[in-house]
């Protein structure tokens, strides 16, 4: 038999649902109003305190607060206070008093009788004066996060109770109250967010403006540097000397951060205030290296390579401090590297020279130098192999033709448009010899031919050759100095022969050709003496004191450029040397 | 190549004249070499040598490195345009004491 209630209690029941539907259309007006306020709001304190207000006003309660959790979810701050006391700013421990066990339980509370709840804190009645007696509380979260809670205190009707109904009204309007701070703590971390990143562009910007600007062709040198993230560990700068030689470098700062990246730009200064003085690569780099070792920062370092081009001759001094061995891409199609002679930088005190940082020189020759990252050689193809040098170098020959900025384009898009993220710093720098004219060989039979001198391959003919070679600059009216010059490096060339060419107990022939064309003083000393170690020529000084390796370098630093053709019969060695001069008439040495 | 050796004021003092090259370096070397055989302060005059190559430069630096070894002071005075030009090439101008005259490297000896 089916429960049927009384009479009475149908009128009864008839009689709530029509103040429920009463109740109902007054929440829905509140609900609507603060959830409007709640949405649109600029002002967060204020709307909490209007929204606050009204949950009293329509709860008849005789206050209210409204508490959030800060400190990492440890404390409970009251932000809005409503009725006769004003407890806002004060702090409650989470997990303490009705409150905090309500945000901590995540569960809403009614208390009749706060006195007969041991969780109920008495401390701020005491300080207040103010008299608990029951209590309203909800929690206010979103997604499962709590965010604080809203506390409703003595209901003003006659039996002083909250009820149900109250619950469910201030659950509704806790919900919103917490979409809506929710909603106002992503925009203030946005705002956040949005600021940090203007920083970084700034940052961005005034780390590119330390990359110096692209020079009007044809400038032989020209430089490319793609960070993986907004700032870059890399930096490369070059610059013109008032004698017209350029110093160029490239440097890569260990890690990839902000730290990297503020310490690229202190070293990308200091080599571009330094480099002003110290026209020596290797004293540059010492130097660099001593301000960077005085303000280590711990485990960071930068490898570094600086040199100086002289592109009146093709005349290069460059140092290498730890940095990848750059290339040298010659006119006859070779690669040849230049490994680094000293650690890298900010690690420990370093001497410019021999048991240091080393200076090498050497001429391009018409040849190319690529300075370039681990970034470049470690990039990952389209694949996901990296390019190593190999594929590097593939890249360079296939566009040796085109200008630098199409080769430097070629590397860049082959390492970044492969659809993968990028993690290291693409940065390359391209010395090119520019000077025209370097094909133009004087022919070996020509009118160019100023003397011709055969000589025993003895110490006692030296002499005579030495005068030659006077003779011959003179004739071709090269300055007084550099005709002395010219004499010491001829003479050590033909003294090489002398000591090396023919060993101890073999005698033979050597012959000087001297050409003169232009600008273009050709020295051309053929021996037929076994095929000399091409290792054994290279500049080693000052490493070996041996007058040998003294010679060579001398020979290197005097002459525009050092090469052996190929002996015309097949016998021999044939070393061809070759200086650019300028004329005495021209008044300049 | 000539050369030519003084005594003052307790020094050597070797004068060379000429070319300092592959065929004369030999002499010179020894002519340095010798007066360590005796302790006492070496200075080379170089005013009237007019050529020198690597192979001169290297006895220059073996007598220094003996001077080295002996505790005696080696210079080299008066040197000509020439020579300096080879040293500074080398970048030995810094590695050995240079003095305008013999005089002066007299003046300076310890």
């Amino acid at each position: 038999m089916a429960n049927t209630p009384p009479a009475s209690d149908r009128r009864n029941s008839q009689m709530f649902d029509r103040r429920r539907a009463t109740a109902t259309s007054g929440h829905l007006e509140l609900l609507s109003k603060m959830s409007g306020h709640l949405a649109v709001t600029l002002n967060l304190e204020e709307t909490i305190q209007k929204a606050l207000d009204l949950i009293v006003k329509f709860v008849k309660a005789e206050g209210g607060a409204l508490f959030l959790l800060e400190d990492k979810f440890a404390t409970l701050i009251c932000k809005a206070s409503a009725g006769p006391v004003d407890i806002r700013g004060i702090r409650v421990k989470s997990g303490e008093g009705i409150v905090g066990q309500c945000v901590t339980e995540k569960s809403s509370r009614i208390v009749r009788d706060v006195q007969q709840d041991p969780a109920f804190d008495h401390s701020v009645d005491d300080s207040t004066g103010f008299q608990t007696r029951s209590i309203l509380c909800v929690p206010m979260t979103v997604h499962d996060k709590t965010l604080g809670a809203i506390e409703l205190v003595n209901k003003s009707t006659d039996d002083g109770l909250f009820s149900e109904t109250d619950l469910l009204m201030l659950q509704t309007l806790a919900s919103a109250a917490a979409l809506a701070i929710h909603n106002a703590h992503m925009a203030e971390e946005l705002v956040e967010q949005e600021r940090v990143s203007r920083e970084l562009e700034l940052a961005t910007e005034m780390q590119r403006s330390l990359l110096p600007d692209t020079p009007a062709a044809p400038f032989p040198v020209s430089g490319f540097n793609l960070p993986a993230n907004e700032m870059s560990g890399d930096f490369y700068d070059f610059f013109e000397l008032e004698d017209g030689r350029i110093y160029f470098s490239l440097g890569d700062v260990s890690g990839k951060g902000m730290d990297a990246a503020l310490l690229m730009s202190k070293t990308a200064s200091l080599f571009r205030c330094l480099g002003k003085t110290l026209h020596e690569p290797d004293t540059l780099l010492a130097t660099i290296n001593r301000e960077l070792c005085e303000t280590a920062i711990h485990g960071m370092f930068v490898t570094m390579v600086c040199g100086l081009l002289n592109p009146e001759t093709g005349a290069v001094k460059l140092a290498n401090a730890g940095h990848e061995p750059p290339l040298i891409h010659s006119r006859d199609g070779t690669f040849s590297a230049l490994p680094a002679s000293a650690p890298p930088l900010g690690i420990m005190p370093l001497q410019a020279g021999d048991t240091g940082i080393r200076n090498e020189a050497f001429n391009l020759d018409g040849g190319t130098l690529y300075i370039f990252t681990d970034g470049v050689t470690e990039g990952c193809l389209e694949d996901g192999s990296r390019l190593e040098q190999t594929g590097f170098q593939d890249i360079i020959r296939e566009r040796s033709e085109l200008p630098a900025a199409a080769r430097i384009e070629a590397v860049v898009s082959i390492l970044s448009d492969t659809g993968r993220k990028r993690h290291d710093d693409i940065t390359l720098l391209i010395v090119e010899d520019k000077r025209s004219g370097l094909d133009n060989h004087i022919a070996s039979d020509g009118p160019g031919m100023i003397a011709r001198h055969t000589f025993p391959a003895r110490a006692d003919a030296l002499q005579a050759v030495r005068e030659v070679v006077n003779n011959a600059c003179e004739t071709c009216g090269c300055a007084t100095e550099t005709a002395t010059d010219i004499v010491i490096a001829v003479g050590e060339a033909c003294q090489n022969v002398v000591r090396h060419a023919y060993g101890d107990h073999e005698e033979g022939d050597a012959t000087l050709e001297i050409y003169c064309e232009g600008g273009i003083l050709e020295f051309r000393l053929q021996d037929s003496a076994r095929p000399v170690d091409r290792e054994k020529i290279k500049p080693k000084w000052p490493e070996e004191l041996g007058p040998g390796g003294l010679g060579v370098c001398l020979i290197h630093d005097i002459m525009d450029k050092v090469d052996y053709l190929p002996a015309p019969e097949g016998q021999g060695n044939l070393l061809r040397m070759v200086k650019y001069i300028k004329r005495k008439d021209n008044n300049e040495t | 190549m000539k050369h030519e050796i003084l005594k003052k004021q307790g020094a050597s003092i070797v004068v060379f004249t000429g070319e300092i090259d592959l065929e004369s370096s030999p002499a010179a070397r020894e002519t340095l070499l010798k007066c360590f055989e005796h302790t006492g302060n070496v200075i080379v005059d170089l005013s009237d040598v007019s050529y020198i190559d690597s192979s001169g430069v290297a006895s220059l630096v073996e007598a220094l490195q003996a001077a080295k070894k002996q505790g005696s002071q080696f210079a080299l005075a008066a040197v000509s345009e020439p020579t300096r030009r080879v040293l500074e090439l080398a970048r030995l101008d810094k590695v050995f004491t240079l003095y305008d005259s013999v005089e002066q490297a007299l003046e300076n000896q310890a």
